[in-house]
C-alpha cells in the first residue's frame, strides 16, 4: 500500500524497471502549465515548462525571451504597447 | 495598408533617410533609431540606440521627428544628431578583432603517410624471407 499522500492523481506516475526486473512506481511532480499572455490569452513562447527548482539552475536567457515584456506579454501584445508608446511620443513632439 | 505599400510613395515615403523611428519587434524593441539607408521597398538600414542593422519596415514605427544626416552616415554623426534632439545613445566601438580565416584541412599529409607504411610493409617480408632459410638450415 502506498503512502496516503501518493493516493491521488496530482502526482505523475513513472514506471521504472529496477535492476532485478521488478517494475516500481515513482511519484513525481507534474510540470507546470505554460504561461499565457494576459492581453491576448496566447501561450507564451520561449519559456521552459519545468519546476521552479530546475529553473534556478537555468540561465536567464533560457527562461524568457530577450525583448521588453519578455515572459509577461506575447509578442503581439508587446508590439501593441510599444506602438502606442511611440504614437504618444509623436503627439508630444 | 498592404495596398498603400505597393503604390508609389506609399508607406515607404515615410521612411526617408534621417527619419527617427522606434523599433517594435525583437530584442531592440522600444529603442529609437534613425533610417540611414533605404535598401529596397521593404528593408531599410537603421542605427542609433539599436545596432546598425537591416530592418523590415513592418518592424518600425515612425516618430514625428527627423534628423539631418547623409545616407550611410557614420555612427558618430548619428549619435550627435540624436543628441541634439534629446535622444542619448553611446557611440559604438568597432571591434579590434579581425575575423580569422578558417584553417584548411590538410589532406596532403594523409597521402604522404600512406606510401611510407607500404614501404615498411614491403621491406618486412623481405627480411623474413631471408630469415626463413637460415632457420631451415639450422634444423638440417
Amino acid at each position: 500500500m502506498v503512502a496516503p499522500k501518493y493516493r491521488s492523481r496530482s502526482k505523475r506516475r513513472v514506471f521504472v524497471r529496477t535492476p532485478s526486473g521488478k517494475t516500481v512506481i515513482h511519484y513525481k511532480d507534474r510540470a507546470p502549465k505554460t504561461g499565457t499572455c494576459p492581453v491576448t490569452g496566447e501561450k507564451l513562447k520561449g519559456m521552459p515548462r519545468v519546476l521552479p527548482a530546475k529553473q534556478q539552475n537555468m540561465a536567464k536567457t533560457k527562461k524568457r525571451p530577450q525583448r521588453p515584456f519578455g515572459g509577461v506579454l506575447s509578442s503581439r501584445a508587446m508590439r501593441r504597447v510599444v506602438i502606442n508608446e511611440a504614437r504618444a511620443l509623436s503627439q508630444l513632439e | 495598408m498592404k495596398n498603400m505599400n505597393k503604390e508609389k510613395g506609399g508607406k515607404m515615403a515615410v521612411y526617408e533617410v534621417g527619419r527617427v523611428c522606434m523599433k517594435i519587434a525583437g530584442r531592440d524593441a522600444r529603442k529609437k533609431c534613425v533610417v540611414v539607408d533605404i535598401l529596397d521597398s521593404t528593408y531599410v538600414m537603421i542605427d542609433g540606440e539599436t545596432r546598425r542593422r537591416k530592418c523590415n519596415i513592418a518592424h518600425l514605427e515612425p516618430l514625428n521627428l527627423a534628423v539631418a544626416i547623409n545616407a550611410n552616415a557614420s555612427n558618430e554623426d548619428i549619435v550627435k544628431a540624436l543628441k541634439e534632439e534629446g535622444i542619448v545613445c553611446d557611440i559604438k566601438k568597432e571591434s579590434k578583432k579581425q575575423p580569422q580565416a578558417r584553417p584548411k584541412k590538410q589532406k596532403a599529409k594523409k597521402k604522404t603517410a600512406a606510401p611510407a607504411k607500404k614501404a615498411k610493409a614491403e621491406s618486412k617480408p623481405a627480411e623474413k624471407k631471408e630469415a626463413k632459410p637460415k632457420a631451415a638450415k639450422k634444423k638440417e
